[in-house]
């Protein structure tokens, strides 16, 4: 009863107070506005990879129509030959996509910052200039795109900060504090009430603007991800009113609360994660590529310049089954196909140096996970990040598949290749519905 | 005007004797010196891993023993975006674009490897540099200093009392003000100090006078905060309302309205697709000459024109090269292609920027920003002159390959033909020139004038709230 009639004059303080409603209906409005930014980017996405599938398909036709008409290739490069396998596979447009998910209008996370298709052939890399972000204004993406998971972990702290400040440190000033504790009894319990008539309302709030965004994609398609997004962004909001809690029940006047939320709100947004960044980049400076830039080159020159022995045996180690081909025992046609197969011997050297940097980007990564206990924003940033599928990980996931893609693409044309496959249309199919299984 | 000295000198008497502003002061230098040193070191190491990429690759270009030119132009080289001195103050955009880019011949690549890729999310804000601080912190420290300044004099009484011995309100309110911003200005000057110490063997005119604006920028931004804070102090009895009303300004200016105004200029003036801009690309470029295939209409028609030129039959008699020339008007069809799309993005980003410019006019700290990282040559627009000057580059050195291949002694079809290494070694590296303030300033002319309209503005609501303060 006595918490009842707390809620009750908490409420009549709430909608009396013109200061906390805007703040409320400002978090209101910049939530709706990041929700439409995420499901707008969710939209944009699904539409360019549309877009790019319907081309994709367009150019297996006109090869297709290659075969029809019994020809080798376009009329003006006559060193097209579509009946070998390698011309065949160089031909097969496949693409690789990193499909958004539907919980990216919660949150867009690392997405702006990596491609979301790539174009596949036998000498692509998952790191590959195509595998950069889209084109888009840097300065756009320095500020940020305001995001509903940035309301959440930017401006929810402060709204409830204006929600909270002046709980207490209002009836110290007025000196009514002695009066209300006679009244109420327990100050812990009067401050906890009054917290958590303000906890009830945001999480109600919350819980309307995840079912609002949710109605903008698929997101109930996705088995729990919709309740996940909530708990954990009522463990964040949590979090916060315990530490307001504890400020407003040791603190002293309005003021001084105040200056002690904005600076722990200050240290934990602004001060913690851009120190630990900068320690990052002073041990870990920004990674060059020079590993693969002497793949690309170098290695690559090496690989061709080798003794015919030196590349079959490296071929032969990497496909054993490679031995027993047909052209393999043929001395005649065996020096031809040997310069389309060198690709698959650089694939590997690739695989090596992205390897090196995989493993650079997770130590990385680790000495961020390490400093979790002490940077709680980043740890839910990163959370979020990944029930979205938005993370570093997810990406990392993504590269790795186009690296698989590309090696099942270099064995299959090799072995097709060595031994000796003429491709007709049903051919050319097969190998587009192999490759574009993406798995 | 010695009224107002004399409020200012007691002003800063009232702060000195605070224990809590020694502390915050002293804790506030402290993380200062920190960000500065930290950003010092953070822009030398990643310089010092530039240089090291950077002779890695000018070494493996001038080790080529021979080879032919336009295998050359295919082997190609890579640039590699420095790091300048003044990013240890405001990096800007520079973990967010790639620092990496392949150059070589019939393309034109995009930059790659960006920092913010190579990592799991840490900070929205980016690194610890003085921008953040200065940005950020230091006008909400202004706040907390600046927002009982009237109305704790009114609560004492000792308002009246300043008026009674002959002080103007106006004069009041304004000393009120000066000693905060130059509280703020002591930060700024601090920070700049310690990086010129620093830096002191590097500086060069063009980033003093980049510093100069940078100093400038800040000054008018911390005045617009102190003033508007001293008059929300006068306004309101109650000191609570002021901080609480100025913290609703800071929260809306920094952290609400330029992500806001930004994804809407975006919105308004949009980019296309990297595929959509490729494929207009290789639309426009398919229209051109083909370099690799003789078979071309347009290769036919140029090898018709030069054997007319040369006044012979066939390729064989002519005393050049024609594949290097047939190479080099494919390239030079190639970069008309580029300038067009290029440049018709870079009108798009321009316009974005102006959009998000004007954004100035109801949210100075925009303003801010783009003079911040303009002015420390890590805005936008330094990223696209420094791509501008690696295309540039790439269309000297691969006409310098074709050349060669055309004019180097060789003859039409004699792919097997080599250069020896002394022609490597003379084609020269890429040599990033720093763009020069004067060539750049007018583009931020805008913001800083909307800074000293603000700074008018405040003045003008100074004067306008003195007029209505209740002394008593």
């Amino acid at each position: 009863m006595r918490n009842l009639n707390i809620f009750l004059y908490e409420w009549k303080h709430f909608v009396r107070s013109p200061f906390k409603i805007v703040a409320v209906l400002l978090f209101i409005i910049a939530s709706i506005y990041g929700l439409h930014n995420g499901a707008d980017l969710y939209e944009k996405q699904n539409a360019e990879i549309e877009r790019i599938t319907r081309e994709a398909e367009i150019k297996k036709e006109t090869i297709s129509s290659y075969f029809e008409n019994n020809e080798k290739g376009p009329e003006n490069r006559p060193w097209i030959d579509v009946t070998t396998p390698f011309w065949a596979i160089w031909n097969t447009p496949t693409y690789h996509f990193k499909t958004p998910s539907p919980a990216i209008v919660y949150n867009i996370g690392q997405t702006e910052q990596y491609g979301f298709y790539k174009a596949i052939n036998t000498s692509s890399s998952p790191y590959d200039s195509d595998m950069t972000n889209e084109i888009a204004n840097p300065e756009r993406i320095q500020s940020g795109t305001l995001d509903f998971s940035f309301v959440i972990l930017y401006l929810l702290p402060l709204m409830l900060l204006t929600l909270l400040y002046n709980i207490k440190g209002q009836e110290v000033e007025q000196g009514m504090l002695s009066l209300v504790f006679v009244q109420t009894g327990s100050k812990n319990s009067w401050i906890l009430s009054r917290t958590t008539f303000y906890a009830i309302i945001l999480i109600i709030i919350l819980f309307c603007l995840i079912l609002y965004g949710a109605t903008l994609t698929k997101v109930f398609n996705l088995d729990i991800v919709f309740w996940k997004v909530f708990q954990w962004i009522t463990i964040y909001l949590i979090f916060w009113l315990v530490i307001y809690f504890l400020i407003i029940k040791y603190g002293k006047n309005t003021v001084s609360n105040t200056l002690q939320m904005i600076g722990i709100w200050l240290l934990l947004a602004f001060i913690i994660p851009a120190t630990i960044q900068q320690y990052i980049s002073i041990n870990k400076p920004t990674n060059l590529m020079v590993d693969i830039i002497d793949v690309s080159r170098d290695k690559k020159g090496e690989i061709n310049a080798q003794p015919i022995e030196m590349i079959d045996k490296q071929l032969f180690k990497l496909y054993p089954n490679l031995n027993a081909t047909k052209v393999a025992k043929d001395t005649v046609i065996v020096s031809r196909v040997r310069g389309y197969s060198t690709d698959a011997l650089i694939n590997e050297e690739m695989k090596n140096a992205t390897k090196n940097i995989e493993e650079d980007n997770n130590i990385k990564n680790e000495i961020i996970s390490k400093t979790y206990w002490f940077n709680p924003i980043t740890y839910f940033q990163n959370k979020l990040n990944q029930l979205t599928n938005t993370h570093y990980n997810d990406y990392e996931e993504y590269r790795n598949a186009i690296q698989k893609s590309v090696d099942k693409r270099n064995e299959i044309m090799v072995l097709d290749i060595w031994n000796d496959v003429k491709v007709d249309k049903s051919k050319y199919l097969e190998y587009n519905t192999i490759f574009s299984k993406n798995e | 005007m010695n009224n107002m000295i004399q409020i200012i000198k007691n002003e800063w008497r009232f702060l000195i004797r605070s224990h809590i502003f020694l502390g915050i002061s002293i804790a506030f230098f402290l993380i200062l010196l920190l960000s500065v040193f930290l950003g010092n070191f953070q822009t030398n190491k990643q310089e010092q891993t530039y240089q090291n990429a950077k002779d890695h690759v000018r070494q493996q270009w001038v080790s080529i023993d021979e080879m032919n030119p336009h295998s050359a132009a295919h082997y190609g080289t890579y640039i590699f975006k420095p790091s300048n001195l003044m990013s240890s103050l405001d990096e800007g955009v520079s973990s967010i674009t790639g620092n990496v880019i392949r150059v070589e011949g019939h393309v034109q690549n995009e930059i790659v490897h960006s920092e913010a890729s190579q990592m799991q999310t840490v900070s929205r804000f980016g690194k610890l540099k003085p921008s953040l601080l200065l940005q950020y912190i230091v006008p909400l420290l202004l706040v907390f200093l600046a927002f009982n300044s009237v109305s704790n004099e009114k609560l004492s009484g000792r308002l009246k009392l300043l008026v009674l011995q002959g002080s103007k309100p106006i004069q009041i309110m304004l000393s009120k003000t000066m000693s905060v911003w130059l509280y703020g200005v002591m930060l700024l000057t601090f920070v700049l100090l310690v990086y010129g110490i620093l830096n002191m063997h590097s500086l060069t005119t063009d980033i003093l006078i980049r510093t100069g604006f940078f100093f400038l920028s800040y000054c008018l931004y911390y005045f617009i905060i102190c003033g508007l804070t001293v008059f929300f102090s006068s306004r309101w009895h109650n000191p609570t309302l002021a901080l609480t009303s100025m913290l609703g300004v800071w929260i809306i200016w920094t952290m609400f309205m330029p992500n806001i105004l930004m994804s809407s200029a975006e919105k308004w003036h949009s980019l296309p697709s990297r595929n959509e801009f490729q494929l207009a690309m290789k639309e426009d470029r398919s229209k051109g000459l083909d370099g690799h295939n003789p078979r071309d209409k347009r290769s036919i028609a140029l090898k018709e024109k030069v054997l007319k030129e040369y006044g012979v039959d066939s390729l064989s008699q002519l005393p050049i090269n024609f594949d290097g020339m047939r190479m080099q008007a494919d390239e030079d069809y190639g970069n008309s292609v580029w300038d067009k799309h290029f440049g018709t993005n870079r009108e798009i980003l321009q316009k974005q920027k102006q959009s998000y410019q004007l954004g100035g006019i109801v949210n100075p700290f925009i303003s801010l920003q783009n003079t911040s990282m303009g002015f420390m040559a890590n805005d936008n627009l330094h990223h696209q002159e420094f791509l501008l000057q690696v295309e540039n580059y790439r269309r000297d050195f691969i006409k310098m390959l074709n050349d060669k291949q055309t004019f180097g002694g060789s003859k039409t079809g004699d792919w097997g033909w080599k250069i020896d290494n002394a022609f490597f070694k003379s084609v020269p590296d890429f040599n990033y020139k720093p763009t020069q303030v004067f060539e750049v300033i007018s583009y931020y002319m805008l913001d800083v004038i909307v800074l000293f309209l603000w700074s008018i503005l405040v003045i003008a609501l100074i004067v306008f709230g003195t007029k209505k303060i209740q002394i008593v």
